[in-house]
């Protein structure tokens, strides 16, 4: 029997898209960089219909695209048109089967959306501290495969600090049922952490056991501005050293950010901005009443790694603080063509990283527009490049695998990572041969080979064949 | 010029306002309080003024509980040159906020109130034009722009399909609207400055008026729930349900 047929027989049919139309937007990725092409879009509703799904897809020789929310910025969860393959969907697959208050668990399925099981755990009295811009529309199993990061990470960690267990669906067609919510389990290998981050080259996570926390009683929230990234990494060490983990969210915003702001979104107003200045965003949660914080950024003042810090007196202004940093992405979007890269690096390392690969890159391109931001507090930098007015975006784009280039040597000489949060995907897996060692990259394809020996699982990303 | 500016205390913009269980009110305790985001409007205003040397000093007043005095200080920060409590237990009508303040201009002799509109937990848009009735000031309400030449104003009014400019004598009173400005954010070294600021205060019973209130609330009671939605499987079910259930379409 032929594939889609055979899946036919077992799916209903408003579970299956196979008309080139419907299929379209499952086929693009978020960003609108990558068009695959797939046999089928299906969307299971139980666990036994992606088991049954993906030995069907064993049976006839097709690979599997595993997608949830579709918000990947690297192409990892659309198909590549070369390689046959179906992309199996899990947005209704979307059940909360138990929410555990004593043990302070939630076990949910794939297709929840983040805010979503953020919003139920609010309900709960609970914190899911997991926050980042696309919280709207990612769901679990995509959060999870790609370990992601966001706004809390500095406070709460990765998503990998986050899960308890897992429960996947591995390319063998066996259900694996890990769903424990045990914080301490020594028994051998931790098998989840394979599955996290892997990006779905592992197999199909169907449902995960996610911690919840104690929700903090009140939020502060600051703008303090700076003269350089040397005192934003001054003012990171002393609050650390005087409240710890109250810090919920350390991010930092060039100065161009703040233009690109002003021009695009003149409503936003800022708090306060001089020419040069470096802007901060710091969140300090509480779960007693706040101390009085105000010594600590009044002695910055006095030490001038501050030049001033207004504070959010109300809902609305927090929330205003937060949609200038959220608004930077889009500010840049509208600016026009830009070379991103999702970069970490130790945090004493980034003031000198930023100078040396502006300097680079500017003796590449003169003039060209630098756009950084980012969570200082985990060292992650959104360290971006755009398109200067005297140059077409041909030729600019032109250059983009000789700027990734300078960008990434730098980052590697500094001991740090081509991709912080956002995954390798289709779009840096190049890159990834070229800077991850062969030592590292022989065991990450020997792990690949002993669970998905055939390469059904998201053939393309990430990892290449051994022989490619 | 001196310039008086009215400031509440109400429950913040972003909380959603829940009624107390035994229907007595609005449930405020443990939850985020802030200023009335029209007198955050109002106190701008002044401050601008000030900054154009236009006035020579913004007076900060609230009438209510000592807990306001977070959001005087909070004035203070924003600019605010002196700020003033008028306090009592009682919950304050309008009226009575309005004699309160009638007593203290008395005293203090402004020449110009700016107060917002109205207050988003009551919304009852009365406070500036009773003030006004009672002075027998002039009054220009929902002001989108406030121009002063020399003893008299040119206030510009929000008004249905249009705006409308009114001149208006002073002393006046001035209820503000919406987009009248941008107000500022409160800075850290003016927050720790506004702690030396002086702050007032004077007991309501000493002004002796009356304040007790004329109206008696019976009970606070939220909206019924909305029924939750369905999903229905078929184009079919669904013309069914909008037909018996919904009763939309005959």
């Amino acid at each position: 029997m032929h594939f889609i047929e055979e899946i036919q027989t077992r799916l209903s049919s408003y579970q299956i898209l196979i008309n080139e139309e419907d299929k379209k937007s499952y086929e693009t990725d978020w960003r609108g960089r990558y068009q695959g092409d797939s046999l089928a879009v299906v969307f299971p509703k139980t666990i036994d219909e992606v088991i049954w799904t993906v030995q069907c897809c064993i049976k006839h020789n097709i690979k599997i695209v595993p997608q949830s929310g579709n918000t990947s910025l690297c192409g990892g969860s659309v198909p590549i048109t070369s390689i046959p393959s179906i992309i199996i969907n899990l947005s209704k697959l979307n059940q909360i089967r138990e929410i555990d208050l004593d043990n302070n668990t939630i076990t949910v399925e794939s297709g929840v959306i983040l805010g979503q099981l953020s919003d139920l755990a609010l309900k709960n009295d609970r914190l899911f501290p997991l926050s980042m811009a696309s919280e709207g529309s990612a769901q679990i199993g995509g959060v999870i495969s790609t370990n992601a990061g966001g706004t809390a990470v500095i406070r709460y960690g990765t998503m990998r600090a986050l899960v308890l267990g897992l429960e996947v669906v591995l390319p063998s067609g066996e259900l694996w049922q890990g769903l424990t919510g045990l914080r301490k389990d020594n028994t051998g290998y931790d098998l989840k952490q394979l599955f996290i981050g892997a990006e779905g080259t592992l197999g199909i996570i169907t449902a995960a056991t996610l911690k919840l926390l104690p929700l903090p009683k009140t939020k502060e929230v600051y703008w303090a501005t700076t003269n350089s990234v040397q005192h934003t990494v001054n003012v990171l060490n002393h609050l650390k050293k005087i409240i710890g983990d109250q810090i919920c969210a350390f991010e930092i915003i060039s100065s161009a950010c703040l233009q690109l702001i002003k021009k695009h979104f003149p409503q936003l107003v800022l708090p306060h901005h001089e020419e040069g200045d470096w802007a901060i965003l710091i969140e300090l949660d509480y779960f007693n009443e706040p101390q009085d914080n105000h010594s600590i950024f009044m002695d910055c003042i006095e030490k001038g790694t501050v030049n001033d810090v207004a504070i959010a007196v109300n809902e609305q202004q927090r929330d205003h603080f937060w949609s200038i940093r959220e608004h930077i992405p889009l500010a840049e979007k509208r600016e026009g063509f830009s070379i991103k890269h999702d970069i970490s690096l130790p945090i004493s390392s980034i003031p000198q990283f930023i100078l040396e690969a502006i300097n680079e890159v500017s003796k590449l391109i003169p003039s060209v527009g630098n756009v950084c931001f980012g969570h200082l507090g985990d060292g992650n930098l959104h360290f971006n490049f755009t398109n200067p007015s005297q140059m077409t975006k041909e030729e600019f784009l032109s250059l983009t695998p000789t700027v990734n280039q300078i960008v990434y040597d730098l980052v590697y000489h500094f001991n740090g990572s081509l991709s912080a949060e956002h995954g390798i995907g289709q779009l840096k897996v190049n890159s990834l041969k070229k800077y991850k060692s062969q030592l590292e990259l022989s065991l990450m394809q020997k792990i690949k080979y002993a669970i998905d020996p055939t390469n059904i699982m998201n053939p393309g990303k990430m990892l290449l064949p051994n022989n490619d | 010029m001196k310039i008086l500016v009215p400031v509440k205390r109400v429950l913040d913009y972003n909380i959603k306002p829940r009624a107390k269980s035994d229907g007595s009110g609005v449930e405020l305790s443990g939850l985020k309080m802030a200023m009335n985001p029209f007198d955050e409007i109002a106190l701008e205003e002044a401050v601008r003024l000030k900054e154009k040397n236009v006035a020579t000093e913004v007076i900060a007043v609230s009438c209510g509980q000592v807990s306001s005095q977070d959001i005087l200080r909070t004035a203070l920060a924003l600019g605010a040159d002196r700020a003033i409590l008028i306090e009592t237990d009682y919950d304050l009508e309008p009226l009575a906020v309005a004699k309160c303040l009638a007593k203290l201009i008395d005293k203090e002799q402004p020449n110009l109130v700016i107060c917002g509109k109205q207050a988003i937990d009551d919304d009852s848009n009365q406070t500036g034009q009773i003030l006004a009735a009672l002075l027998g000031w002039s009054q220009a309400t929902f002001a989108s722009k406030i121009e002063v030449t020399q003893d008299h104003l040119d206030v510009t009014r929000e008004i249905d399909g249009g705006l409308e400019t009114v001149h208006v004598s002073l002393p006046s009173v001035v209820t503000t609207d919406l987009r009248l400005n941008e107000p500022r954010f409160a800075t850290l070294p003016n927050i720790m400055k506004a702690k030396k600021k002086p702050l007032e205060t004077i007991s309501a019973q000493s002004l002796q008026i009356d304040i007790a209130p004329r109206i008696r609330v019976l009970k606070v009671r939220e909206p019924d729930p909305r029924p939750a939605g369905i999903k229905v499987d078929s184009v079919d079910t669904l013309i069914e349900k909008l037909k018996t259930d919904a009763k939309v379409i005959g």
